[in-house]
Parts: C-alpha cells; sequence; structure tokens
C-alpha cells in the first residue's frame, strides 16, 4: 500500500527501497543459494547418481579433496589454454579488423546506411545458428572448400571439422565473424566522437594521417578502446554455443574450451562434487581479477 | 573532408569484401533452407549455390508435412519449440524490463541500492557455466525443470544487468524539470514515476526491451542444461535434428535456422541507434 506522503517530508528514499526491492530480491536469489550450494557440494563426492538428495551430500564429505584433484586435472588445464589461446588469437583479429573497418566509415559515402546495417548483422544472429552456418560451411564437401577450389583450379575436399588443428581454426573464423562487428560497432561509436577541431589543427601543423592518428585519436579513444576489449574478453571466456554446435569440442578434445569441459562433465560423467569445486575456483579468480580491474581502472 | 580517387577505390574494394565475407554464411543457410532433398548434399564440382529446384518443403517437414521425397517424419514439429522460444524470451523480457527499470529510477532518483551497479555486472561476468549445477538443482526443487516459466525466470535473471544498465542512463540523461513540476503540483513519487517518467521514456524503454528480447532469444546453453523435451527453446531442437536414415538434415535445420535468425536481425536492425549503449552497458552512447 502506498500512503500518501507528504511531498515536502518524503524525499524518495522509502519508494527507492521498494523500487529496488525485486532487483534485489532477484539478484540475492541467483547468487546466495547457488554460492552456498555450489561451495557445500564441492567439499563432497556428491553426484545425482549417488540415490540421495543433495542436502544429504555430507555423507559423501571429502573436505578439500575436489580442489586439490583439480589442481592436477590435465584436462582441465589443457581447457583453459585453449581457451587462452582462442581469446589471444580472436579478440585481438576482431579488434583490429573492427578498427580497421570503423576508420573507413568515419565520413560520409554513398551507400553508407545499407553497408553498415549489414555489416553488423552477423553479431545479431542467434549464436547457435551461427554455429550451425559455419557447420554447413566447412563441411569437406561444402562452399568453404569451394571457395578454395576456384584458386586451386582443382578441386579440394579438406575435412576441416575432424582435423584438431583445422577445427580449431574454423571455430575460430566463426567466432570472427559474429564478433568484429561488435568491435566495429563500438570502435565506430568512439572514433566519430573525436573532436575534429584537434585533427584539422593536427593536420596544419603537417601531422601525417599515421601520425594523427597514433597521437589524437587512439589516445582520445582509450576508455572506449579498453571498454570494448574487456566485453570481448569476457564473452570470448565464456565461448560455447557456436564451438559446441560446430565440433562438440571435438575431435577428441581438440576444441575443448573451459565451458565446453564443465558442460560435458556436467551431462555426461555427473561428477558434480568436482564440477562444483571447478566452477568456485573459476568464480573466485574471476572476482580476483575483477577487483583488480576495477582498481586500475580507478586509478 | 575531400577523399582522393584512390583512397575511395580502396574503400569500396575493402567494403565490398567484408560485406562478402559477412554475407556468405547468411545466404549459404537461405540457399539451403529452400533446397530439395536432392540438393541437400550436394557437394565438389556439383555444389549448388542457388538451389536448381527451390522449394517451401524444408519449412513444410518442420510443420508435419512429410509429403516430400523424405523417407522420415517427425516425431516432434518445431511448434511447440517456437513457441518455447517465444514465451520464455517473452516473459523474460519482461521479467528483466519490470525489476531492472523500477530499479534503475530507484538508484537514479533516490540513491537506492547503490550495491547493484556492481552486483549486476558481476553476475554478467561469471560464465552461466559456473553457476548451472546449483542453479539446475534449485530448479528441480522448485519444479522449474524442462518448463517455459523457468526458461523465462532464468532468463529474466540473467538478461537483467542489461535491462536495469540500460534503463540507468536512460533515466540519468532525462531532463528531471518536468518531474519537478509535477511533484509541485501535488503528484505522488509514485504517480509522478508511472504517470510521467515511463510514458516519457516509452521509445526508450521499448528499444531496452527490443534488446534484451533479442539476447533473450539467442540463448542456446541454458535451454541446453534446464529443458529436456517438453519445451525445448529452437536452437537446442535445432541441434536434434538429426535422424540415422538421413544423417543431418540439412535443409529443414537451415529453414529453422532462418525462423530463429530473422526476429533478432530485424530487431536489431530496428534499435541500431541504441546497440552500443546497450552491449557497453550504457557506458558508451552512439
Amino acid at each position: 500500500m502506498t500512503s500518501a506522503p507528504t511531498p515536502e517530508k518524503d524525499d524518495g528514499a522509502g519508494l527507492g527501497l521498494r523500487l529496488t526491492l525485486p532487483a534485489q530480491v532477484l539478484v540475492l536469489f541467483i547468487s546466495l543459494f547457488p554460492l552456498l550450494m555450489q561451495l557445500y557440494i564441492s567439499l563432497t563426492d556428491w553426484s545425482p547418481l549417488s540415490g540421495m538428495a543433495w542436502p544429504r551430500a555430507w555423507e559423501f564429505w571429502n573436505t578439500f579433496a575436489n580442489y586439490l584433484d583439480l589442481v592436477s586435472d590435465d584436462r582441465l588445464w589443457s581447457a583453459l589454454g585453449r581457451t587462452a589461446l582462442v581469446m589471444a588469437v580472436c579478440v585481438p583479429l576482431e579488434f583490429g579488423l573492427g578498427l580497421a573497418l570503423a576508420t573507413l566509415f568515419v565520413d560520409d559515402f554513398p551507400g553508407k546506411r545499407v553497408a553498415y546495417s549489414i555489416l553488423i548483422m552477423p553479431m545479431m544472429v542467434v549464436p547457435a545458428v551461427a554455429g550451425y552456418m559455419f557447420f554447413m560451411l566447412f563441411q569437406s564437401g561444402g562452399p568453404v572448400n569451394d571457395i578454395l577450389s576456384w584458386f586451386t583450379a582443382e578441386p579440394v575436399s579438406i575435412a576441416w571439422l575432424s582435423d584438431p588443428t583445422l577445427a580449431l581454426i574454423a571455430v575460430m573464423a566463426a567466432d570472427i565473424w559474429q564478433w568484429t562487428p561488435l568491435m566495429f560497432l563500438i570502435l565506430l561509436a568512439g572514433l566519430v566522437g573525436v573532436p575534429d577541431d584537434q585533427i584539422k589543427a593536427a593536420t596544419l601543423l603537417g601531422a601525417s594521417p599515421v601520425q594523427r592518428f597514433l597521437t589524437i585519436v587512439i589516445p582520445r579513444m582509450k576508455t572506449i578502446i579498453v571498454i570494448a576489449l574487456a566485453i570481448r574478453c569476457i564473452e570470448a571466456f565464456k565461448i560455447f554455443d557456436t564451438l559446441y554446435i560446430m565440433t562438440g569440442g571435438g575431435p577428441g578434445v581438440a576444441t575443448e574450451t573451459i565451458s565446453v569441459y564443465i558442460y560435458k562433465i556436467t551431462t555426461q560423467d555427473l561428477i558434480w562434487g568436482y564440477v562444483a569445486a571447478i566452477a568456485l575456483a573459476i568464480l573466485l579468480v574471476l572476482s580476483l581479477l575483477a577487483v583488480w580491474a576495477m582498481r586500475r581502472m580507478a586509478k | 573532408m575531400q577523399r582522393s580517387l584512390p583512397f575511395q577505390l580502396f574503400r569500396y574494394a575493402a567494403i565490398a569484401l567484408a560485406l562478402a565475407i559477412t554475407l556468405v554464411p547468411i545466404l549459404w543457410m537461405v540457399s539451403m533452407a529452400f533446397k530439395p532433398f536432392s540438393e541437400w548434399q550436394s557437394a565438389g564440382a556439383n555444389l549448388t549455390w542457388i538451389p536448381n529446384a527451390p522449394t517451401l518443403d524444408n519449412f513444410r517437414f518442420l510443420f508435419g508435412d512429410s509429403g516430400s521425397d523424405l523417407i522420415v517424419a517427425l516425431d516432434r514439429t518445431a511448434g511447440k519449440p517456437i513457441l518455447s522460444s517465444l514465451l520464455s524470451a517473452t516473459i523474460g523480457t519482461v521479467i528483466a524490463m519490470t525489476a531492472g527499470t523500477a530499479a534503475a529510477y530507484g538508484l537514479s532518483r533516490f540513491g537506492s541500492g547503490a550495491n547493484l551497479p556492481l552486483a549486476l555486472i558481476q553476475l554478467r561476468l561469471f560464465p552461466p557455466m559456473a553457476v548451472m549445477i546449483p542453479v539446475m538443482m534449485m530448479w528441480a526443487f522448485l519444479g522449474l525443470m524442462d518448463t517455459w516459466w523457468g526458461l523465462a525466470l532464468i532468463y529474466g535473471i540473467v538478461t537483467l544487468p542489461f535491462a536495469f544498465w540500460l534503463m540507468k542512463t536512460f533515466f540519468d540523461d532525462m531532463p528531471k524539470e518536468i518531474e519537478e513540476a509535477a511533484l509541485v503540483e501535488g503528484c505522488s513519487r509514485l504517480r509522478v514515476f508511472t504517470r510521467v517518467t515511463l510514458p516519457m521514456m516509452a521509445a526508450p524503454l521499448a528499444a531496452a526491451a527490443l534488446f534484451v528480447f533479442i539476447l533473450n532469444w539467442s540463448d542456446y546453453l541454458i535451454a541446453l542444461l534446464l529443458t529436456t523435451r517438453e519445451w525445448v527453446t529452437i536452437p537446442v531442437y535445432m541441434a536434434s535434428l538429426s535422424s540415422s536414415m538421413t544423417g543431418q538434415l540439412y535443409g529443414a535445420k537451415a529453414a529453422l535456422g532462418l525462423i530463429a535468425a530473422v526476429p533478432p536481425v530485424i530487431l536489431g536492425i530496428m534499435i541500431q541507434k541504441h546497440l552500443v549503449r546497450g552491449l557497453t552497458f550504457g557506458a558508451l552512447k552512439q
């Protein structure tokens, strides 16, 4: 019930509290319970197959055994390494291509609006569908090999998705296709925001286009570049949808990233106590990274 | 600025190349969606870029008509997964937008919930995979497994950060004079919010809601873990579309992919000018 407050006395704090309540409840609901449950399960060998409801997981208590196991889990570390590799290749390429494209779009030219609308389409395609698109493209009798055969003048039949290295390249290609537009979009917004007069002044002083770009445009865009890179790094670390549809993490474990690995041991091995330990460890490391990054940003 | 001719030519060439790379995967799927069964597996020298005999059979097949030259029939049609995607994404958007808009207003005007901006960013930072086990346990406990309403609830929470941050920047940007005038005239603060502020913000609200809807509609991982049969969404259903008799149902999958891809692309182009703001949590405005 809303009592009718007198405007002079009411500073809105009561209403503010009520308005923020639903969001607070949702945040608490999704952070507090899962975190506590996860912590509890992670200290046990409990599995949904153990025939007991999770509150009785203490019967499988193993203290820190799960956490000790993960230190020597080679598959976990190679999945993390592979995720880092995907990030190290994709994010810089997406950034470079996005920035290069954005510089071409700063001033007007005929057809700009249409080209812009088409170029940002990939990031709006449902990632699972994008994964299926690239699954089709990289079939051995598919369009990618067909296009390659135009250059080699003889039929090409590379089995992209069943070769460990090529599968990884194909998966990265899909990620770059889908997310370069995001970089393009953000960086273009940044480029357009760089004041014209400074560039004109530098031009009058005889600065070359490259000099102008490096000494005026890039420093001006520092915050935007940091935001764009941070967003893409966070999302690339989570990479799952496109990749899982294309290769399912295979062949073998050749394209198994951290999300795919966790998904597999969650749904196939069902060792939930252990999965909870991995998940908590990742959450902890990411939180520390986030705090460190925020501190640096604040400086 | 006047540009030299070589630069113009270079620019058009580069953009043409980028457009080609952008469009080939999309057009290949569109082409596949209209290919008859006999052309699905066309390969090598016989590869057809444009269907020789375009047909709507793939779409008919998805909705239960196996009258084409396909031997198999689907044990369930694409109708219910489409319904599931629509319901869960829409109601999830309503949840995120309601909670997000109210909280954003509370923070923007009254300074309430100062913990929310960071808490919500953290929610977005963590890989969903790292909290899915407890979520699956909670959802099973609450009877929300394999239901569209269970999906809608988790979607509402997952996209809450975007709804909140987008609306917060919109409210921060809004001039406060009109609200103050309404207050002076004796409206309660709640009335000012519902009768003055919200109607004024109709356009930004709609843009934010469409943005959140696209995100919900795009989910695959969460639906993969929280739905099993009855209420699987389009991406989950699509991944299951293959049979031992025909292998990959290329054409049918492409047709379904097209159905899934069209709404977000159209909505995304509609809200183009808000995309940057949405994707960067309001840090950047176009």
